[in-house]
């Protein structure tokens, strides 16, 4: 009988819990900042993020875990994966089965193609991005901030950090670099062997064809906006033949392209080829601290700008803690943790705020940070970036570049 | 075959189930672990949605890969790359083999020796040729510092190249040890007694060779080079290191389509998958039935 009496009690409990739910998460929407603050104390959120890096790792479980205990009473749960993809997918097979609550994901890091999958399956928990008191410091009017890959971004996702694309070089071997992409391309035609770049899918490899694809195009906003596929196509096509025309003049006369910017990276160091380039701000800086490459390595931005995008934090449509979410994905925003994660010893990952609009002290800490000999200021990085066109341009952009630069049909 | 299994089942009762209770275990893993993987595999290859409501399956994955033109010359390639290097291995191991069985009597150093090149990884192989014999490599800067070549484009291209040299490189150096052991085994066990008999009746060295020794090691023979054959035809991480960007070998471009952006293109990496495991395993059978025909020619046994 007493069992009984229990079973009831925790039936009650939990069918409560399930009814208090759904209201809890509509709350979210309209209840004020203090209040998700309060409703998140205790909560734990299970953070499922890429984990391949350790430096990223034991920011996340060591500064970031640390403050929010203190701070806010909140457990961080690291939950490594090795590509977000899977969790997108689970939470695709998630939403089919009809699981709207309590789901174990509670926060996502992720951009791109995967934001594109998880906003078009009504996968996310939002708008919440403009909740978040510390979005002040953003600059939503960046079209590399407002929209992700193509994708807008609509308070779907809260920024977490940014990369942008640097050019590579050695002053001891290249004196005076080219300043723009059209400098750039007549350099390697008059300097034959001297230039690859990764095979694409390689992602670094990829973004140097889109950096061609852009040089192509009349006005790079119009890929942000309505374009026809013909316009796609025509302005695709002159990409493949210019970068056809180039083959000769690449390294090995392009019958083979290193398979990784590793490789390339090496390919530099070792003389091979003049030039190399990353996609990340303080790649040149860490490989000379690193002493792979000699320190009169320096690096630069295209005058018309280099592609640069922002990666986020989500938050599921089921998580079951989302109050806490939203309170970790502001604290991950703060000046404090941002300038934490810049630093080049802890990541060296550059902020997803700006800078400028932080108060005066703030901004002198972010200026005062050890950048390394290769690295731009974040001034000049800033004011020399382009969004990533949507991921149908990218995906486009690789297949033809295998159909037609690599294969030669 | 029939000596041992007279010898050894003396006085035990070795019934099928017996034996089939005996081999459960590792049966099972195998036909879980891999059976069942390969089962995925060729549902996921026939376009089976986990996921979806209704179950249906397309050949269209299989046939997209059939009819790409990529096919016959990754085919080829691929093809090249395995027969290749399991000739070259052979055709080394055997004399080496022959000559070490004369030495290694007398030093164990030879067999250490012989099991180092075992114990490293291919991975680590491919890696060591690249620094080796790259455009930027080791061999290459020697020949700079010593004036042979005036720069590192003289260098002749071993790595990522169309005949796939620091490839084949990399397979043969593993492999001939492999081959070689395997016939060092059988060669220790044969004795003298056949060679002494040869001798007595007036037999010539390469008579001697080719009508008693060769017989003797050509099951081992065939047996090392179909695993090295089936082997190098479904390994990934060499020429994927070492390989020109295109054409492929089969299993990296089975790497290629798995992970592609482009979700649509996984059927078709397992496809390519399973497709190299339906080639080995042909190879296999023909090199049985090979061998048997050549048994019932009356080939001297």
């Amino acid at each position: 009988m007493k069992k009984h009496t229990v079973h009831l009690v925790l039936l009650c409990c939990l069918t409560c819990t399930f009814w208090a739910l759904p209201a809890a998460s509509q709350d979210l929407k309209s209840a004020s900042w203090d209040a998700i603050v309060q409703a998140a104390k205790g909560q734990t959120v299970d953070w499922y993020m890429w984990g391949g890096m350790p430096a990223i790792n034991t920011y996340v479980n060591g500064y970031v875990a640390e403050h929010l205990k203190k701070e806010y009473d909140i457990t961080l749960r690291q939950v490594p994966v090795k590509d977000i993809a899977e969790i997108v997918s689970k939470l695709v097979v998630e939403k089919q089965a009809g699981k709207h609550e309590n789901g174990n994901v509670d926060l996502m890091w992720i951009n791109g193609e995967n934001f594109r999958t998880c906003k078009r399956h009504n996968l996310l928990f939002g708008p919440f991005a403009d909740k978040l008191p510390n979005q002040q410091y953003v600059d939503w009017s960046k079209p590399s901030v407002y929209n992700d890959f193509g994708t807008p971004v609509e308070g779907m996702e809260s920024p977490w950090g940014s990369a942008q694309v640097v050019m590579i070089y050695d002053t001891a071997r290249t004196p005076t670099p080219p300043h723009t992409m059209d400098q750039f391309v007549e350099w390697i035609t008059h300097n034959p062997g001297r230039f690859t770049y990764p095979a694409p899918p390689d992602f670094t490899g990829s973004v140097f064809v889109r950096h061609l694809f852009y040089h192509n195009s009349a006005d790079t906003s119009l890929w942000q906006g309505d374009y026809s596929q013909a316009q796609l196509k025509q302005t695709a096509q002159a990409t493949f033949e210019q970068l056809k025309a180039l083959k000769p003049y690449l390294w090995r006369k392009g019958s083979t392209y290193p398979d990784s910017p590793v490789r390339l990276n090496t390919l530099f160091a070792d003389g091979e080829i003049d030039f190399s380039f990353s996609y990340h701000q303080a790649e040149a800086s860490r490989n000379i601290l690193d002493g792979l490459f000699p320190p009169t390595v320096r690096s630069f931005v295209f005058e018309e700008g280099t592609i640069a995008n922002t990666h986020f934090l989500a938050i599921p449509f089921n998580a079951a803690d989302k109050a806490a979410a939203m309170v970790a994905a502001n604290f991950l925003l703060s000046a404090e943790a941002q300038l934490e994660k810049a630093k080049p010893d802890v990541w060296g990952d550059f902020p997803a705020i700006d800078i400028a609009r932080l108060p005066a002290e703030q901004q002198k800490l972010f200026d005062q940070l050890q950048r390394g000999p290769a690295t731009l200021t974040n001034q000049e990085l800033q004011t020399h970036q382009l969004p990533e066109p949507p991921s149908e341009i990218l995906i486009q952009l690789e297949k033809g570049w295998e159909q037609q630069v690599l294969k030669g049909r | 075959m029939l000596a041992a299994s007279n010898g050894a089942g003396a006085g035990k009762a070795e019934s099928p189930g017996y034996l089939l209770m005996l081999l459960t275990p590792a049966l099972l893993v195998i036909m879980i672990l891999f059976g069942g993987g390969l089962l995925l595999g060729l549902l996921q290859a026939l376009g089976y949605q986990f996921s979806g409501q209704d179950v249906t399956f397309t050949l269209v994955h299989f046939s997209n890969v059939v009819n790409d033109p990529d096919l016959m010359s990754s085919l080829g390639l691929t093809g090249y790359i395995a027969t290749t290097s399991t000739l070259a291995a052979v055709l080394v191991s055997i004399p080496l083999a022959l000559l070490l069985n004369r030495l290694a009597q007398e030093s164990k150093m030879i067999n250490f020796i012989l099991q180092i090149p075992l114990t490293v990884p291919h991975l680590v192989t491919a890696i060591a040729i690249l620094l080796l014999l790259a455009p930027s490599g080791l061999i290459s800067r020697c020949l700079l510092q010593l004036g042979f070549i005036s720069s590192a484009h003289d260098f002749p291209l071993l790595i990522h190249d169309q005949y796939g040299v620091g490839l084949l490189l990399t397979y043969i150096w593993k492999e001939i040890p492999f081959i070689t052991f395997m016939l060092l085994a059988v060669l220790k066990n044969t004795g003298t007694e056949l060679h002494e008999v040869g001798k007595t009746l007036g037999a010539s060295k390469t008579q001697r060779f080719l009508h008693i020794t060769l017989p003797l090691i050509a099951p081992s023979v065939g047996a090392a080079a179909l695993i090295v054959f089936a082997f190098t035809f479904g390994a990934f991480e060499v020429p994927y290191l070492l390989g020109e960007t295109y054409p492929m070998a089969l299993p990296v471009w089975a790497y290629k389509n798995y992970a592609d952006v482009d979700l649509f293109a996984r059927p078709e990496g397992i496809a390519i998958g399973l497709l190299i495991a339906l080639i080995v395993i042909a190879a296999i059978f023909l090199a049985q039935g090979l061998a048997q025909l050549m048994n019932r020619n009356g080939a001297p046994r």
